[in-house]
């Protein structure tokens, strides 16, 4: 990959998360808070940008959005890194990583 | 003006209860939660359900959210519902409808029926409130999940880190998973 294909990814990544997320706060703000992971002042900050404003905050060389997995239980349960039991299955592998991220994020909620 | 006010807030209250029904709320539900009257809140729900509510008690004891299967979709909906309530100032009524909706939908992806009912989902946030239930961290991973109120937070461990010997073994659990 060359260096101006790399920017070009990050720049389409990023407007492509920044518009979603315009699209899921001014659909149900309450619930793109929980889905996106991020502060009711960042959702109002977000919601409020302009076509011109997103162009310009997309074409960046870093990744406006990040990974909230936040420590390594949480990205062994979603890559399936646990040995599967009779009774831990796939399905509750993945049920058990998001009661963590959920909890996580009700805890360090402001 | 006043009235205004009040039409204003009835339709709210309609549209509350319309969004409860449609989830399946039983009419207990709709009683402690909307202003409407039980008359109203009747006819609604046979023009939205189609049929006649449920009649008969509402489920009281804590134990069912204690048990294995039911204690994980009861702490996911906890978990979701604790979130939006912290983050974003709402009504508890509203929080609970778009809580049990993005759990819903959190169940779905897992390709999982959804074992929280929008009753037993209620039912939870007040036992929550009325200290009858509590959510504690799990000593392994450090997740939040229901327990009884007064649980050893320095030894206790979820059914999900160390699950029961006969845990999924009953008849709703061994339903097919895609």
């Amino acid at each position: 990959m060359t260096s101006e294909q790399m920017l070009a990814e990050i720049k389409e990544a990023n407007l492509t998360y920044l518009m979603l997320a315009q699209n899921l706060i001014r659909q149900d703000k309450a619930q793109a808070l929980f889905r996106l992971g991020i502060s009711e002042e960042s959702a109002e900050l977000i919601e409020m940008l302009s076509p011109a404003q997103v162009m310009k905050l997309a074409s960046d060389t870093m990744l406006l959005c990040r990974f909230r997995a936040g420590d390594d239980m949480v990205w062994n349960l979603l890559t399936n890194q646990t040995v599967a039991t009779r009774t831990v299955n796939e399905s509750t592998t993945r049920l058990h990583a998001s009661i963590l991220m959920s909890s996580r994020f009700a805890e360090t909620a402001f | 003006m006043a009235t205004q006010k009040s039409i204003r807030n009835e339709s709210r209250q309609i549209e509350r209860a319309v969004s409860l029904i449609e989830m399946g709320a039983r009419l207990q539900v709709l009683e402690s939660e909307t202003e409407l009257s039980y008359e109203r809140l009747l006819r609604l729900y046979k023009e939205v359900a189609g049929k006649s509510p449920s009649k008969g008690q509402l489920p009281f004891s804590t134990d069912w959210f204690l048990t294995w299967q039911p204690n994980i979709h009861a702490s996911l909906f906890q978990n979701i519902y604790t979130h939006l309530m912290k983050t974003s100032p709402l009504e508890p009524i509203d929080a609970l409808i778009k809580a049990f909706q993005l759990y819903t939908e959190q169940i779905q992806t897992c390709g999982l029926e959804p074992q929280l009912s929008i009753t037993r989902a209620w039912r939870l946030v007040r036992f929550m409130e009325n200290k009858m239930l509590a959510m504690t961290p799990c000593s392994k991973c450090g997740g939040h999940f229901v327990t009884e109120p007064y649980e050893n937070t320095r030894h206790f461990v979820c059914g999900l880190c160390e699950p029961p010997a006969r845990a999924g073994k009953g008849a709703a659990a061994s339903a097919p998973l895609q």
